[in-house]
């Protein structure tokens, strides 16, 4: 029971630590999509008196990513539907040109406005329109559940670590006579750490495990039964290879820091 | 016979220099001889004895120790010289979890030999201690006698250039003292390992020659 309860200690932390940065991984990937997904729907709207090119635009600002002329014939025949053919090739000749415009990256709204600022100081754009305020108000919703998650990502991280340090003085405490023995009799900083690298290192694979389980089940077998939409859609975001990589390295890493810091924390005497 | 310990002017303290404890002592011990150091409580005995294995440095003057000098050693020297000393304690220092055996062969894992090697020489040791029945007890399960033997068969495990025992009878009978005394007397004599021991009382029986340091107000005194 003892046994049990010590491996506990460090593996329930450990596993919200992982769990933290696999939140965040997937979290991370769920937002680059979503962000896409605006950023792709997102457009504004160019009106120029000539004709002009995608690399036009770029060089007024590098954010535009792609522009494409809007075929005027298309809006004359909608306004136009009883002019005779030669009054329409008039109002074509006569109106200027009208172009949607794609963006990079996803921008917040001041963005917005410096890009449409920088585009009206060329003579050739008459006028930008950025149908901001429906974009904002995505904007600041989105920004407000990314902030959210991440502050709730670094609490739960944070209360893991304190938990870790705490299972580090249980450590120390219980493993200090036999390194300080071995220190006087002249063991290496490896020899002296390597019972507790072993029991670290167990318990970090076993919580990496965990995780990693518990995640591949949300993948493949939960998130195509949950019904819930956006889990069905994006459910290889949920779960990569990589992750496996990334949440072994971190689990390693804080295995390395947490042990090297109870041994050479541990003075050989008192005095 | 070659120097193992050479103290010139040598001066120990605590608190950075604050609290002084051994002041200029000069002295030699050399190879395969038996030392005895005394001197009241709080002397500066231990502290002694701690400077030989480089766990206080000096804070002035020069202590050689197996030919390196220990105000300057760097760490890594000095685990290596750790692996040429056996240390004998007061209060045993055997480590509670590992049974006799594993504790009597510490030295020899230190020093990377292999399984074979540590089973064949625990075996040989316990029986030269006289503990041959007590390989797989633990530490705890043992008398203060019994302990002290397996502290004595640990250092001696790695037939060590010198032993530095602390107290070494401090805790036990007068029966488990002589016994205690005994093994380190065989020691010296068969291996030519220089013993040095702290005690507040040299035993009455003891057949080997020996030198007799004693400290007081600080200084090292050689009694003849």
């Amino acid at each position: 029971m003892r046994y049990i309860k010590e491996h506990i200690m460090f593996i329930l932390p450990m596993m919200a630590i992982l769990l933290g940065i696999e939140f965040y991984l997937v979290f991370d990937r769920m937002t680059s999509s979503y962000e896409s997904a605006l950023r792709d729907g997102y457009s504004m709207l160019a009106i120029t008196q000539k004709e002009m090119k995608t690399e036009d635009f770029k060089k007024l600002n590098s954010e535009i990513s792609q522009s494409t002329r809007i075929d005027k014939s298309e809006i004359v025949k909608q306004i136009s539907s009883n002019q005779s053919q030669k009054d329409t090739e008039d109002i074509i000749k006569a109106l200027p040109y009208f172009y949607t415009l794609k963006l990079s990256t996803y921008v917040d709204i001041d963005s917005i406005e410096s890009i449409k600022k920088s585009l009206l100081k060329s003579n050739d754009i008459k006028r930008v329109e950025t149908f901001g305020d429906s974009y904002y108000s995505k904007y600041r919703l989105f920004s407000f559940i990314k902030f959210t998650l991440k502050i709730f990502i670094f609490f739960m991280v944070l209360v893991s670590l304190f938990l870790v340090i705490k299972q580090m003085e249980v450590w120390g405490y219980k493993h200090r006579q036999r390194i300080q023995v071995m220190e006087i009799f002249g063991a290496p900083l490896m020899l002296r750490s390597g019972v507790l690298f072993k029991v670290a290192l167990t318990d970090a694979f076993t919580a990496t495990l965990f995780i990693v389980i518990f995640f591949a089940y949300l993948r493949f077998l939960w998130a195509g039964s949950s019904g819930v939409n956006i889990m069905i859609e994006q459910k290889d975001l949920l779960f990569q290879f990589n992750d496996v990589v990334i949440l072994l390295t971190s689990a390693i890493l804080i295995v390395i820091i947490s042990v090297y810091s109870v041994v050479l924390g541990i003075k050989e005497s008192e005095e | 016979m070659a120097n193992v310990i050479h103290a010139e002017n040598l001066s120990l303290s605590y608190d950075q220099g604050k609290k002084k404890i051994i002041q200029n002592a000069k002295f030699t011990v050399k190879r395969g001889e038996f030392v005895f150091i005394t001197g009241r409580s709080g002397s500066g005995k231990s502290t002694l004895l701690k400077s030989f294995y480089g766990n206080l440095k000096p804070t002035e003057g020069s202590l050689m120790v197996g030919g390196l000098e220990m105000t300057t050693i760097p760490r890594r020297k000095l685990q290596e010289l750790r692996t040429h000393i056996g240390i004998i304690f007061q209060d045993y220092k055997l480590i509670n979890e590992w049974n006799v055996a594993k504790n009597v062969v510490l030295p020899l894992m230190i020093a990377g030999f292999s399984l074979d090697v540590q089973k064949t020489q625990a075996q040989r040791l316990l029986k030269h201690v006289k503990l041959s029945n007590y390989a797989n007890r633990f530490p705890l399960e043992l008398s203060g006698g019994e302990q002290q033997r397996v502290g004595v068969a640990r250092a001696l495990a790695k037939n060590p250039l010198m032993i530095l025992a602390d107290e070494p009878t401090g805790n036990l009978d007068d029966y488990s003292s002589s016994v205690i005394w005994d093994l380190l007397e065989n020691a010296c004599l068969q291996l030519e390992t220089t013993v040095l021991v702290v005690t507040h009382k040299i035993p009455t029986v003891f057949s080997l020659p020996y030198r007799h340091f004693t400290i007081e107000d600080g200084g090292v005194y050689e009694i003849h």
